[in-house]
C-alpha cells in the first residue's frame, strides 16, 4: 500500500509540476477564478446605485420655464429638491438627455397658469429616456414629486368646494417590506454559486485534458502505460492533481470575493454592509468541496472519449453551463430547500450556499444529504474513469 | 528472454497477429523483421502487455504478460510506437519521472540518469525542454527513460525511424552495448539491411504470419538463396513493403 501511494504520488507531483510550466492551466486555475468576483462588485456597484431610492441623496431637476410656475418651484425646493436652469429649449433639453448629460428634464410650457388658474389639467412635462436604467432612480423621485404637487393642488381644490380629500382614495394600499437590507443585497450576492460552479469546472480543466487526451495526442500514453504502474495508480495521481488545482481555483475565488466584500466600500452605492463572517466561507467551501468530487471524474471520462486536445476543450468548456443554468435562476428565484433538490448534485449545493449568504438558517440535513449523494455519484464516475484506463483501447480512443 | 507463442489479434475484421511464435535469447540480438502492417507493433504490444492476445500467451524470464504484467513491466525497457514526451519538462526531468514510476530514487536514480545521457550522448541537451528536440534527440530521450531502471529485457520497435545517418549509426551502437552486457533484445524493423548487419536471430513476418526464422546464414540455406535480401523476398513471396 505504501509503495502503492508512493507511485500514486510520482505521477501527482509528475503533473503538478508539468502543469505548473503550462500557461493555459494557470490561466484557468489562478486568472479565472478572479473574474467571476471582480465582475460581481462590479456589477454590485452599479446596480446598487440605481437601487438607491431611499432619496436621501439630494435630487438636481433642470427646469424650464421655472419662472411660470413658482409655486411648483417652492413645492419642489421644499420637498427637498436642488432647481436649476435646464436647457434653453426643449429641443435642447431632448438633446442632453438623449446624450446622457442630464437624467431628467422638467419643462413648464406657456400657458401653463392660464391653465391651472382656470382649473383645468395644466401639462408639464417630463423629458427623460426610459432605456437608461441609471436615471431610473431620479426620473422616478420627480415622477412623484410633481404627483405630489398635483395631488396637493387637488386636495385644496376640494377643500375649497367643502369635498373630503379622502373620498377620491378608494384604497389605501400600504407596503410591508420584510426584506432585510441583508437579504436585498443578498440577491446580487446569489451570483457566488454560479461562479463558484465554474471554478469547479474550469480550475482544474486544462490539467485534466493534459493528463488525458494531452497525453494521448502527444504520444506519450503508451509509454507511461509500459511502467510497472497499475492503471488505477495512474489515474488517480491525474485525478488528484487536477482536484488540487480545482481546489486551488476553488478557494482563489472565495478568498477574492472575501477580500473585495471587505475593501470594496460597497455601502456607499448599496447602503447596505455586506457583512459576511469569515466562518461562513468555510462554510460554503465545506459545502462545495464535494462537487469537486463529481467534476474533476466527470471532467477525466469526457476527456478520454475524445480524440485531440482542442477536441476535449470544446467539450469541457461547456460542462459548467448545465450546473451553472439553474445556479442563475437561483439568483433571482431563490428556491427553497428540500429533500428533493438535495439530492440533486451542485443544484443542492447551490440551494445551500444561497442560503448562507442570505444569512438563513442551513439544516445540517440537508447538507448531509447532498454531500453524501454528491460523493456517492462521484464515486462512481471515479470508478467508471479508472475502468476506462484499464481498458487496451485507451491506446487510440474511443 | 522472451516466448511469444501462437498470439492472435484481430481489430474487428482486421487480423493483426494469426499465430505467431517465437523466442529471444538473453545475450542476443533478434530482430523482427516484416512489411508496414505485418504485426509487429502488435506483437510488440502485447509482449509490453499494453494488449491482450485473443489467444496464445506470451513470456518474459517466465512472467506471463496477461497474468503478471507488473513482474513483465519492471523486466522490460521499452522504446513503443509511440514516443512522446513532455514538452515542457527538461529532458532529465522526462527520464527521471520513468525512474521514479520504477520506484528508483535518490542517488542510484541519477547516476542511472547520468550514466544513459553519457551512453546517448546527450550532454548537451539534457537540461533543456524537449520541447523543440531534433527527432533524433527525442528517440535518444526516449530510450534513455525507457532503460533508465536496468532491464534485462529490450524491446524497440522500429528504433532508427525518422532518424538521420549518424543517429542511425548511434543507436546500431547503442543496440550492440546491450547486447555485450547479456541483455535480450528484440527489435523490430522494416528495412532489411538493419536487421542483416545487427540481428543474431531473424523472425520474418508477414501478413500477422511468421514466414521464416533463425539466423541470417540459417535462413539463407533454408531459401537456397546466396543473398539476404533474396533470401528474404523468396520467404515472403513478394518485395512488397521490404526495402
Amino acid at each position: 500500500m505504501r509503495a502503492s501511494f508512493g507511485r500514486v504520488w510520482v505521477v501527482l507531483a509528475k503533473e503538478v509540476v508539468d502543469n505548473l510550466r503550462d500557461r493555459r492551466s494557470l490561466l484557468a486555475a489562478l486568472v479565472y477564478p478572479m473574474l467571476g468576483p471582480v465582475l460581481m462588485i462590479g456589477l454590485l456597484a452599479i446596480v446598487g446605485r440605481t437601487l438607491d431610492e431611499r432619496g436621501d441623496r439630494l435630487l438636481t431637476l433642470p427646469m424650464i420655464g421655472a419662472e411660470r410656475a413658482p409655486d411648483l418651484v417652492a413645492f419642489l425646493t421644499n420637498q427637498g429638491a436642488n432647481i436649476v436652469d435646464g436647457p434653453p429649449d426643449l429641443v435642447a433639453a431632448e438633446a442632453a438627455v438623449k446624450a446622457g448629460d442630464l437624467d431628467v428634464v422638467v419643462v413648464v410650457p406657456e400657458g401653463y397658469r392660464t391653465l391651472l388658474a382656470e382649473g383645468r389639467p395644466a401639462t408639464v412635462r417630463l423629458v427623460l429616456d426610459a432605456s437608461r436604467t441609471d436615471s431610473a432612480v431620479d426620473i422616478g423621485r420627480a415622477a412623484r414629486l410633481l404627483d405630489g404637487y398635483s395631488r396637493q393642488l387637488g386636495a385644496q381644490r376640494l377643500l375649497a368646494r367643502g369635498v373630503d380629500p379622502a373620498v377620491t382614495e378608494a384604497l389605501a394600499v400600504e407596503r410591508v417590506d420584510v426584506a432585510t437590507p441583508q437579504s436585498q443585497a443578498a440577491r446580487l450576492l446569489n451570483l457566488l454559486p454560479y461562479f463558484l460552479i465554474f471554478s469547479v469546472f474550469i480550475g482544474g480543466m486544462y490539467l485534466a485534458i493534459d493528463a488525458t487526451a494531452g497525453e494521448r495526442e502527444r504520444g506519450s500514453l503508451e509509454p507511461l502505460l509500459i511502467n510497472p504502474v497499475a492503471r488505477w495508480e495512474l489515474v488517480a495521481g491525474k485525478l488528484l492533481a487536477t482536484m488540487l488545482f480545482t481546489v486551488l481555483s476553488v478557494v482563489e475565488t472565495l478568498v477574492a470575493f472575501a477580500l473585495l466584500l471587505r475593501y470594496v466600500p460597497l455601502e456607499e452605492s448599496l447602503g447596505v454592509r455586506l457583512s459576511l463572517a469569515p466562518s461562513s466561507f468555510f462554510v460554503i467551501f465545506a459545502i462545495a468541496a464535494p462537487m469537486i468530487l463529481l467534476a474533476v471524474p466527470l471532467q477525466f471520462i469526457v476527456a478520454t472519449f475524445t480524440r485531440s486536445f482542442k477536441e476535449a476543450q470544446n467539450y469541457l468548456s461547456f460542462l459548467p453551463l448545465a450546473p451553472a443554468l439553474p445556479g442563475m435562476v437561483l439568483a433571482f428565484l431563490p428556491v427553497k430547500p428540500s429533500v428533493a433538490t438535495m439530492l440533486v448534485p451542485t443544484f443542492g449545493q447551490q440551494i445551500l450556499i444561497n442560503r448562507v449568504l442570505r444569512g438563513e438558517f442551513v439544516d445540517p440535513w440537508h447538507v448531509a444529504i447532498s454531500t453524501g449523494v454528491t460523493i456517492g455519484l462521484g464515486i462512481v464516475l471515479l470508478a467508471i474513469a479508472v475502468r476506462l484506463y484499464a481498458r487496451e483501447r485507451i491506446l487510440f480512443g474511443t | 528472454m522472451i516466448e511469444a507463442r501462437n498470439l492472435h489479434k484481430r481489430f474487428g475484421d482486421v487480423i493483426a497477429l494469426d499465430g505467431v511464435s517465437f523466442r529471444c535469447e538473453d545475450g542476443r540480438i533478434t530482430g523482427l523483421l516484416g512489411p508496414n502492417g505485418a504485426g509487429k507493433t502488435t506483437a510488440l504490444r502485447i509482449l509490453c502487455t499494453v494488449m491482450h492476445p485473443d489467444e496464445g500467451s506470451a513470456t518474459v524470464d517466465g512472467f506471463d504478460t496477461v497474468r503478471a504484467p507488473r513482474e513483465v513491466l519492471s523486466r522490460i525497457g521499452a522504446l513503443p510506437d509511440q514516443r512522446g514526451l513532455y514538452p515542457r519538462l527538461t529532458a532529465r526531468e522526462n527520464i527521471r519521472y520513468y525512474g521514479r514510476l520504477h520506484g528508483m530514487r535518490g542517488l542510484p536514480l541519477e547516476r542511472a540518469i547520468e550514466r544513459l545521457i553519457h551512453l546517448l550522448d546527450l550532454e548537451d541537451a539534457v537540461d533543456r525542454r524537449t520541447e523543440g528536440f531534433s527527432q533524433g534527440q527525442r528517440t535518444k530521450v526516449a530510450i534513455a527513460r525507457a532503460l533508465v531502471h536496468g532491464p534485462r529485457t529490450v524491446l524497440l520497435d522500429e528504433p532508427t525511424n525518422g532518424l538521420d545517418v549518424m543517429s542511425t549509426r548511434a543507436m546500431r551502437h547503442f543496440v550492440l552495448r546491450l547486447k555485450d552486457d547479456g541483455c535480450c533484445v528484440l527489435f523490430s524493423s522494416h528495412v532489411m539491411q538493419e536487421v542483416a548487419a545487427l540481428c543474431d536471430d531473424v523472425v520474418l513476418v508477414g501478413a500477422g504470419r511468421v514466414v521464416a526464422s533463425g539466423t541470417p546464414d540459417a535462413l539463407r540455406a533454408q531459401t537456397g538463396r546466396p543473398d539476404l535480401e533474396d533470401a528474404f523476398v523468396a520467404a515472403l513471396g513478394s518485395a512488397e513493403g521490404l526495402e
